[in-house]
């Protein structure tokens, strides 16, 4: 890894209070980072087709781009682009994830905050973070917004929610309304 | 691992003695194997395998150890098992097994 090279190099001219080189080199890289060696390559080979990932700076897997597009359902034909930052507490806490699209949805509101029960730090039941969770899982997540755990139930934006109870139609306009409109 | 015992397994064929019975069985060993299940003997929170040092020790120098205890394993009343340093830090934040989703209780520590 080139992050591991350049943290390397710059500890040779630094004083090393009493540890070798190598040590304090390891005691640096953090639990985080080291999860996500395994994480990022483990998120890579079992992305799904309506998802890609980039990574702005190759040598920081903390902070990514999702993009969903589904294949099915209102969203089909929409891109909707993820942030995902994975901070020092990882697992402990879950990645934060923010949508960069503006977009139509009961779960996810104009703003981009994302109600994902996997993605909530304190949950009573088995649906919210745990440090069993793995970088994947949060992929599959978020492409699921869009299929299976579309919500209408417990909405983030109501509006939408009431929108799509109310008549389905008006809704499916309005979705691919942000869609054509994003697109421009 | 063969622990049966057969008799009369290679006669009977081509002499024809006894056509209504190929063999018999006089003797059964049962063996059964012992082994570690993989999904149990590693931590589901740092992955790494529970006998060996957590990953957030691993990254820690051995000698610059003030008497510091040793990383040890941690098993629940509901026989998951985890590297205490991993579990501890969890429960500070939701006092559940990760695995479960049961109430978390000691049942023993040790390596
Ligand atoms: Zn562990
Ligand atoms: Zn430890
Ligand atoms: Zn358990």
């Amino acid at each position: 890894m080139i992050t591991l090279n350049r943290k390397l190099k710059k500890e040779h001219t630094e004083p090393t209070n009493g540890l070798t080189t190598a040590e304090s080199i390891v005691r640096r890289i953090s639990v985080r980072d080291k999860l996500l060696i395994k994480e990022v390559q483990e998120m890579n080979e079992n992305l799904p087709a309506t998802c890609s990932v980039h990574f702005e700076d190759p040598n920081v897997l903390s902070e990514f781009i999702l993009t969903v597009a589904p294949d099915e359902g209102y969203w089909q034909g929409g891109k909707f682009k993820f942030t995902v930052i994975v901070t020092e507490d990882y697992n402990m806490a879950p990645p934060r994830v923010k949508c960069q699209t503006r977009l139509w949805h009961p779960n996810i509101n104009v703003d981009g905050d994302v109600c994902l029960s996997l993605l909530r730090q304190t949950s009573i039941d088995e649906h919210g973070w745990a440090p069993t969770r793995r970088l994947k899982d949060v992929v599959w997540g978020l492409n699921a917004l869009f299929t299976d755990l579309l919500n209408f139930e417990d909405p983030l934006n109501i509006e939408a929610a009431e929108m799509y109870n109310k008549n389905k139609t008006e809704f499916q306009t309005k979705v691919q309304d942000y869609i054509t409109k994003g697109k421009r | 691992m063969s622990g049966e015992d057969y008799d009369g397994l290679d006669r009977g064929d081509n002499d024809g003695q006894k056509p209504d019975k190929m063999f018999t069985l006089k003797k059964w060993n049962a063996v059964a194997m012992w082994s570690w299940d993989v999904e149990c003997d590693t931590c589901a929170i740092c992955r790494v395998q529970v006998m060996d040092a957590c990953l957030r020790c691993q990254g820690e120098s051995k000698k610059d150890s003030y008497g510091k205890q040793d990383c040890v394993v941690v098993w629940g009343e509901c026989n998951h098992s985890f590297h205490f340093c991993c579990m501890s830090l969890w429960v500070k934040q939701n006092n559940r097994c990760p695995l479960c989703q049961q109430e978390w209780s000691i049942q023993r520590m040790g390596k």
